[in-house]
Formats: C-alpha cells, sequence, structure tokens
C-alpha cells in the first residue's frame, strides 16, 4: 500500500475514507444496542432460570458436548470471516470469496445445530409454552439463531456483487460491517454458552 | 501492521491469536464443567471469568476496542454499554430475589 503524505492528507480529507470509517463506527454503535438487547434477556433469563414449573430445568436438556462444539464451530467461522475481510481489504478476490464461503457454511452448521436442539425441545413436549424458564431459552436462543439466519442472507447478499465485479470500495466497507457483525454474534454466543449451559 | 486508511482490518495476526486464545478459553470451560473441578459459587465465578476474559480479548483482537486513536468514541459507547448493563442486569437480579423472597410463601423442602 502507497501511503499518501501525511501532510497532504490532513490538508485535504479523503472523502471515501471519512465515509468509510463513520460508516463503521455507525454499525458498532448498533451493534452496542443490540448488545443491550441480549442483555436485557440474559437478565429475564437469569430471574427466570428456576421458574420450571415442575417441566425439565437447564441441568436435564442441555447437553455440554453439543453447546462446546456449537462454540468451536461459530469461533472458526469468526475466525474466518476476520481473514475473509482482511483479505477484502487487500483486495483478493478470491480468497475473500472463499473465506466467507467457509464462513457461510460453518454459519449454516451452527445454526442448524441451535435450531435442532430448540425442535428436540418442542418434540419432547417441552416447548415454550411448558415453564416461563422454557420461554426464556427459547427467546434467547431464538433471537440469536434469527441473528445469524439474517446474517446469513446478508452474506449472501453482499458475495454476489464481489463474485460479479471484484472487490470495489463499497463493497470493503459492506463486508467489514458484515465480519463485525458475525463476530458480534460469536461474543453474544459466549455469554449465551455461559449463562444458559452453565448456570 | 497499522494501515493509516484500513486500520488494523487489514491484518491477519490480531483475528488468528485472537481465534487461538479463545479456543484455549472455550476448552478450559468445558474441561471445568466436565471434570466437576470446583463447586457452587466458586465454579460460577471461574466459569464468568472465563468467559468475560474471552469476550475481552475478542473485543480487542477482533474489533479494536481501545486501541484506535483519539477521540476515543467507540471506546466510549463501548463503556456507556457496559454501565447500562450493569444497571440492567444487576438491576433485575437484585429486584428479583428480594421480590421472590419477600412475596413467595415458605416453601416445605
Amino acid at each position: 500500500m502507497i501511503q499518501p503524505q501525511a501532510t497532504l492528507h490532513e490538508s485535504y480529507p479523503d472523502t471515501h475514507h471519512d465515509i468509510y470509517s463513520k460508516t463503521v463506527f455507525g454499525f458498532w454503535v448498533y451493534l452496542v444496542t443490540d448488545f443491550m438487547l441480549f442483555a436485557s434477556l440474559f437478565a429475564a433469563y437469569i430471574v427466570l432460570r428456576n421458574n420450571t414449573f415442575g417441566g425439565p430445568s437447564s441441568k436435564d436438556i442441555f447437553e455440554l458436548t453439543s453447546a462446546t462444539t456449537q462454540s468451536v464451530i461459530l469461533l472458526t467461522s469468526s475466525l474466518t470471516s476476520g481473514l475473509a475481510g482482511a483479505f477484502a481489504h487487500r483486495k483478493n478476490k478470491q480468497m475473500t470469496i472463499l473465506l466467507f464461503a467457509l464462513t457461510f457454511l460453518l454459519g449454516i452448521v451452527f445454526t442448524w445445530m441451535e435450531l435442532k436442539d430448540l425442535t428436540h425441545l418442542i418434540q419432547g413436549g417441552n416447548s415454550w409454552q411448558r415453564s416461563a424458564f422454557l420461554s426464556m431459552v427459547f427467546t434467547v436462543i431464538g433471537t440469536h439463531a434469527l441473528h445469524m439466519f439474517f446474517a446469513l442472507l446478508w452474506l449472501i447478499a453482499l458475495i454476489i456483487p464481489v463474485c460479479i465485479e471484484g472487490v470495489s470500495s463499497i463493497s470493503i466497507r459492506r463486508l467489514t460491517c458484515l465480519k463485525m457483525f458475525w463476530q458480534f454474534l460469536n461474543m453474544v454466543w459466549i455469554f449465551i454458552f455461559t449463562i444458559v449451559y452453565f448456570t | 501492521m497499522i494501515d493509516r486508511h484500513h486500520g488494523w482490518n487489514i491484518s491477519f495476526k490480531p483475528v488468528i491469536l485472537g481465534f487461538i486464545l479463545s479456543l484455549v478459553l472455550i476448552a478450559a470451560m468445558h474441561r471445568i464443567a466436565i471434570r466437576h473441578h470446583l463447586e457452587g459459587t466458586l465454579f460460577l465465578l471461574t466459569v464468568f471469568g472465563l468467559a468475560a476474559a474471552q469476550a475481552i480479548i475478542q473485543l480487542v483482537f477482533f474489533f479494536q476496542v481501545g486501541l484506535e486513536s483519539k477521540p476515543r468514541w467507540s471506546l466510549v459507547t463501548f463503556l456507556f454499554m457496559v454501565l447500562v448493563i450493569f444497571v440492567i442486569i444487576g438491576g433485575s437480579i437484585w429486584i428479583m430475589d428480594n421480590l421472590n423472597y419477600n412475596v413467595m410463601p415458605p416453601m416445605g423442602h
């Protein structure tokens, strides 16, 4: 990368870079508010976790090994999305597409496992109507799965233009936001993993 | 490598390092839960400590929180979020525990 001279850079502001940093900051503020949404769900879960109404408690329905596997899968997809973002900044089209495709596959596997857990609960007669505890389990995990679903759709929508016309400066900005969203979902999952599966 | 235009987003090293450290912490949490090394409050404190450590590692290595140049608006918004979350979660647990204690009739154990 050839750096513009610092004095030139400051006397003639780079409007393109301004848009980039403002977009990234604005998206960061969105992520922060989204985390507050999840935090209020965690608060409700912690308050209601013992209200099982004679139904199963968290020790009866959760399998730790499956949850750890999900964590590792999502963490790996967070790694591939981070690497894909770095390749996008280097305008490397092939590696960007390859790593985002890998992120997509890992995301599909993770979301499938997440939804499989919930369908198993429903099939066992323990749906969200069973107890306040199960309502919160479905709300917390369901909200995360919904975020994953939209992240997967967003990934498809962003990677198609990259396949057609390569990595443009606009797609770098959008892919950086997507990468941040993906890593944010991984961070939220750490807390779901800890609060729902461990307490 | 900090690029003036792309910041830390162009670099591979922090992403890989953050991944490895997070993986170690997940393995530690799993092991503690499986082997029953710790009990009760100590177990909860350790598990939440490991989760918080993992969150901080990812905030620094993936989101570069605190590494930006002044004015640090991302850090300020983040710290405000921490304050709000502390009020929401801490306040809910505090109030609801007291409510349960004061309202629920004594249950036979």
